[in-house]
């Protein structure tokens, strides 16, 4: 269970990398990309994912298909 | 591109300037005009003359004439005057530029991205590919007498909705956050350019490697175009 960038969407404002609980986010050489093997989805920190919750476009920050 | 059109506005506008001054051509003006700032003339610089300047250009050519009547010409000179010249439109069929994106920037001269969002006169509109730009509307930002509008930044961001980027040279952050909501890239400048180095500026981004989004904007698909990046990151 994670997280991952749309990465024809993301259009590297870099509001999430902060926000992250885990450190999962870093600016990759396109566009920021999350650690899947780190991100817990927020949970055990917060109800909803923090990412998804400060970025700016919709649908830009999806779960992995597990 | 419409390098030619803005010279064209610029030769219009420095031949009503003359007009202005007396017993002036649009020669002479434009002797002292390029003692100012150099041949060939851009409207950066044109920008940047004051009216000490144009005073003592050319040798002190206009000193003897009055200073209202010289700044009523500066005023012709760099479109700030009531009576502005706006550039033609283009006519655009959709579909006509192949890999381009349609963007608006934030006005009140009709020369440089020099507008607040919230508060600029005009959005210029360009259809914008690597090799070509046209300026397709000039969108007056006004709202219409009897139209009751609830927020006046959504009213201004829908004028501009068919547009991927607006380009402005400020915006607050809730109106940004609203321009993002209706799908549209807000660009804030740094410091105000003129309309045809920021798209002369797109343009250079759009032929070399565009972000995934501008990519996508323009239709490309995103895949073909960064495989390479991707397989040298791992």
């Amino acid at each position: 269970m994670a997280l991952y960038i749309v990465e024809a969407d993301c259009i590297s404002c870099g509001d999430c990398e902060p926000v992250c609980p885990t450190q999962s986010i870093t600016e990759g050489a396109i566009v920021f990309k999350i650690d899947k093997r780190t991100c817990t989805e927020c949970e055990g920190d917060f109800d909803v994912p923090q990412c998804v919750k400060v970025c700016p476009i919709d649908n830009c920050i999806l779960p992995l298909e597990a | 591109m419409n390098q030619d059109a803005l010279s064209r506005e610029l030769a219009l506008r420095i031949g009503l300037a003359a007009r202005a001054l007396p017993d002036t051509d649009a020669k002479r003006l434009l002797a002292v005009l390029a003692d100012c700032t150099g041949m060939p003339m851009t409207e950066s610089q044109l920008a940047n003359i004051d009216l000490a300047t144009l005073k003592a250009a050319g040798q002190g050519e206009f000193a003897k004439v009055a200073d209202d009547v010289l700044q009523q010409a500066l005023d012709i000179l760099k479109n700030t005057a009531s009576e502005k010249i706006l550039p033609a439109v283009q006519p655009y069929e959709e579909g006509e530029m192949p890999n381009s994106v349609r963007i608006a920037c934030a006005s009140d001269d009709a020369i440089h991205v020099n507008g607040h969002f919230g508060g600029c006169t005009w959005f210029m509109v360009y259809q914008v590919n690597s090799e070509e730009a046209r300026l397709i509307d000039i969108r007056a930002t006004d709202i219409p007498a009897g139209l009751v509008v609830d927020d006046k930044n959504i009213y201004r961001a829908e004028q501009i909705q068919d547009c991927k980027v607006v380009y402005v040279a400020s915006v607050g952050g809730p109106a940004a956050a609203k321009i993002v909501k209706l799908g549209i890239h807000p660009m804030r400048l740094e410091a105000v350019a003129s309309l045809a180095d920021i798209i002369s500026q797109l343009q250079q981004v759009m032929a070399g490697s565009p972000p995934p989004w501008l990519a996508k904007a323009m239709g490309i698909e995103v895949s073909e175009r960064f495989k390479f990046d991707r397989e040298a990151v791992g």
